[in-house]
């Protein structure tokens, strides 16, 4: 009776796989598939994808230029009137004289407009009895 | 790595893409060529599928990020072309792919182009009874003789589940040449 003798891989030579290839076949191999290819092709990459950063900053130029006029007129709303812009406006480009500006005011406007300094009334004494002529002024 | 680097950028600069692709066709033709035949087993479907794995890495070479090595990226393109093949050869003729395995492997003794004795040919039934993964780490690991790390790499399996998966395969394929 024999045995049957248990295969083991490590035990035996390397076994290769046994598997040729045509005589040259690496030696054509590469002329063959670089025929697959166009002559001196680049890699492909699309036009859009090529003028996508020009395209995108084209876009970006033409939304800042239309935001320009709307910065300026919301910058300009927002602007108060200077008092002297004012002033020289109503002084030298409206019809308007000193009667129509007082008739706009109220009268608590213009109890503010009344002179602040006021003259103590023992100097006013003062300056009648050193200026005779006023004193004759003022009885005549 | 850093040479790597310079050699990707030359793949991708259209001045020195050619000479550079060429140069990549040299050195990656036979190891790519034993990986994919180790796969299909027959020379005029490795051959296909050799061309089409090139092509492809040509074409996606733009879209390499460099988070593998170079080498392992074009391996897992060529294991990705060469088992498309053999789903859609075996759709083709209306059966499994394992009846196409066992059919190529039928056809080996008539082929011109295996030289394979009969411990050869054995081994390559053996190997057509494991599943698709082990088959793979099998053949990368005994025939093609590339380290754990590399199989790891380029199949995105762990080092510890490749060496079970290689260690399961022995036991089968020894199992079975005892047996045959």
């Amino acid at each position: 009776m024999s045995i049957m003798k248990a295969f083991k891989l490590e035990n035996e030579p390397k076994i290769a796989s046994g598997f040729k290839t045509p005589e040259h076949y690496f030696d054509h191999f590469s002329a063959k598939v670089l025929q697959q290819f166009p002559e001196n092709e680049p890699i492909v990459i699309s036009i859009f994808q090529k003028r996508k950063m020009v395209i995108m900053m084209v876009a970006a130029l033409l939304i800042l230029a239309l935001m320009i006029p709307i910065y300026i007129s919301i910058s300009t709303n927002l602007k108060e009137l200077d008092e002297t812009t004012l002033e020289n406006y109503l002084a030298y480009q409206t019809n308007l004289n000193q009667y129509d500006l007082v008739s706009e005011l109220e009268t608590k406007d213009i109890s503010k407009m009344q002179p602040v300094s006021s003259t103590e009334d023992k100097v006013i004494e003062d300056i009648l009895a050193a200026d005779s002529d006023i004193e004759h002024l003022l009885t005549e | 790595m850093q040479e790597e680097q310079e050699f990707i950028k030359k793949l991708l600069n259209p001045k020195t893409q050619n000479e550079a692709f060429k140069e990549l066709l040299r050195d990656y033709q036979r190891p790519l060529y034993n990986h994919i035949r180790n796969i299909v087993l027959n020379h005029d479907d490795a051959d296909d599928v050799l061309q089409n794995t090139f092509v492809k890495v040509f074409q996606y070479l733009k879209n390499f990020k460099g988070e593998s090595k170079l080498f392992s990226w074009m391996y897992r393109i060529a294991t990705n072309e060469a088992l498309t093949f053999l789903n859609q050869k075996s759709k083709i003729n209306g059966i499994s792919s394992e009846e196409l395995q066992n059919k190529t492997i039928d056809n080996l003794q008539a082929d011109v182009f295996f030289d394979g004795n009969e411990i050869q040919l054995k081994l390559h039934k053996a190997i057509a009874i494991l599943p698709e993964k082990q088959q793979l780490v099998f053949k990368m690991k005994y025939f093609e003789e590339l380290k754990y790390e590399t199989i790891s790499e380029i199949l995105g399996t762990s080092v510890g589940a490749l060496k079970a998966s290689y260690h399961h395969a022995v036991k089968k394929i020894e199992a079975f040449v005892t047996a045959n």
